[in-house]
């Protein structure tokens, strides 16, 4: 088969939520009674976005701060309802974000089973890979402490490693790559690959472009929640460096 | 583009709602996960106090105690109960163990936040998993409301074993019941700032800290009262914890209050799972 096969087919997504807005009502407001309420804003985060993805596809999506790129992620994992649209895949993707919350009050082992058992894992499966996934987080003598002491680089370790610990089809890596030191980015690199050669798709959020450009055969790049553009990485990254080199 | 309304070829539409079967299921598949964090949660509570987990076992005793001092040393208040301080105990931590889990499990979506925007899983999980947390912090109360019991001269015998049901039917009905607060608190913030109040009001309301029986004697020869006391699933619930582990006192229209407290258990429970289920696909949102 010379196509390869779809993995994840967004149709045109829009993603919407609604948030309280804390400012100070201004006299218009005052005078039409609209002052006096609590201000909510609906946020249009992502507008309209449809893509599909393939097998051995690793993904790179850019744009600047607040374009939707984790918003669009969130929604690609099932995490955030979209508000119209389709989102399919051929499974469940797991989304890996740098502000991930397991559970800051309980150590890094319990958070590993309590991960594993929300993925789906039995507790056997879980003691089994415990081990390694310790091992994989290089976090030793700190897993029997409270998560909550964690720099976010340990967080972000502990968290890539429980979550693909199942080997997920789809994987959505937000950032989670940039807060970690260079031993974890070669680690994660690695199980990127390994995901890849076993027919699977990556997502990787970056505002690290060599990140991208080193890892993505593709690229999408979004600018206030619309996908400006969607092609090879070369080409994607180029005009997004030029664009973001003249100011705007 | 064209826009398919059904799922292409091998792939599989995320964020649907599963069917019922297949959605209990999967929670009953990862059921381990309410008891693993319940545990979890248990164990991190008291991790920085000095006492630690003896605290599970002292806060029902220095709640009981606090009780013992204002009502029967202080105001030495027996309301026409026969063993006062007894009555009061059951029925002050079934009431506990029942407002504490129904007001964590109304935060459970707003406070996990973090963890449903990380993994992805049946979210009923987490105001389960506050169930779970809060019955097994029960059980030490459960302890010394039986030593409690003894311990003032009541003697139960074999009536005992009907704390098995009651024990049954208000973990029924506190699931169904954190259920719903947790949708309605998920849907209206301002439902976790009611919630203190509501429970306030059906503290007094449900013979609590006085004897319905004797305080409304006149008013119990009416019928709507009587039923409004009978429909009361707290007062219900309360009163069957009474009867188990009391033997001094009597409770009125008892057969009764057991039917009301089943039928009130079932109800909200299978009423609380499918409000909860209803809502799944939203939870998380902003």
């Amino acid at each position: 088969m010379a196509v390869p096969n779809i993995t994840v087919q967004l149709n045109q997504v829009n993603v919407t939520y609604r948030v309280y807005e804390d400012r100070r009502p201004r006299l218009r407001d005052r005078l039409t009674g609209g002052g006096s309420r609590p201000a909510f804003r609906s946020i249009h985060a992502v507008k309209d976005v449809s893509l599909t993805a393939y097998e051995k596809d690793v993904v790179g999506v850019i744009g600047r701060n607040g374009s939707g790129k984790s918003t669009l992620m969130k929604a690609l994992a099932g995490l955030l309802p979209v508000s119209s649209g389709d989102v399919f895949a051929t499974a469940q993707p797991t989304l890996l974000g740098v502000s991930a919350v397991l559970r800051p009050n309980l150590s890094g082992r319990r958070n590993i089973i309590l991960g594993g058992l929300a993925l789906g894992l039995t507790r056997a499966q879980i003691d089994a890979k415990t081990p390694e996934i310790i091992a994989f987080t290089g976090l030793n003598d700190f897993i029997d402490l409270p998560m909550r002491t964690y720099s976010s680089g340990m967080r972000a370790r502990l968290h890539f490693a429980v979550a693909t610990a199942v080997e997920p089809d789809i994987l959505i890596v937000d950032e989670a790559l940039s807060v970690g030191d260079e031993e974890f980015k070669r680690k994660s690199q690695e199980r990127i690959e390994g995901m890849r050669s076993k027919a699977g798709t990556v997502f990787i959020v970056s505002h690290s472009l060599s990140t991208i450009t080193q890892l993505c055969n593709r690229a999408i790049w979004l600018d206030k929640g619309v996908v400006v553009a969607d092609g090879d990485t070369e080409t994607v990254v180029n005009d997004y460096r030029t664009l973001a080199n003249q100011g705007r | 583009m064209p826009h398919p309304a059904s799922a292409p070829d091998g792939l599989i539409r995320l964020g649907e709602q599963p069917g019922l079967t297949t959605y209990l299921k999967n929670v009953w598949r990862r059921r381990t996960f309410a008891f693993e964090n319940a545990r979890g949660e248990l164990h991190a509570q008291h991790m920085d106090t000095a006492l630690g987990n003896a605290w599970h076992l002292l806060n029902p005793i220095l709640l009981i105690g606090v009780y013992y001092l204002v009502f029967d040393v202080i105001l030495n208040a027996t309301r026409g109960v026969e063993n006062f301080i007894v009555y009061l105990a059951v029925g002050v931590l079934a009431y506990h163990w029942a407002q504490k889990t129904v007001t964590a499990g109304a935060a459970t979506i707003v406070s996990n936040e973090g963890l449903i925007r990380s993994l992805a899983f049946p979210r009923i999980l987490l105001p389960l998993s506050t169930c779970v947390q809060h019955t097994y912090a029960f059980l030490p109360s459960l302890l010394v409301m039986i030593a409690v019991t003894f311990a003032f001269g009541e003697r139960p015998g074999f009536g005992l074993l009907m704390v098995i049901p009651a024990f049954v039917l208000q973990v029924a009905f506190i699931t169904g019941v954190s259920l719903l607060a947790a949708r309605a608190a998920d849907a209206f913030r301002d439902t976790l700032n009611l919630l203190p109040f509501l429970f306030r009001l059906v503290f007094y309301g449900s013979g609590i800290l006085y004897a319905v029986d004797d305080r409304f004697h006149d008013a119990f020869a009416h019928p709507i009262v009587t039923f409004i006391f009978i429909a009361n699933p707290f007062y219900a619930l309360v009163s069957v914890w009474r009867s188990a582990v009391m033997s001094s006192q009597p409770i009125a229209l008892l057969g009764w209050l057991w039917m009301s407290a089943t039928i009130w258990s079932i109800a909200v429970l299978v009423i609380g799972l499918l409000v909860f289920r209803a809502g799944e696909a939203g939870y998380g949102r902003a």
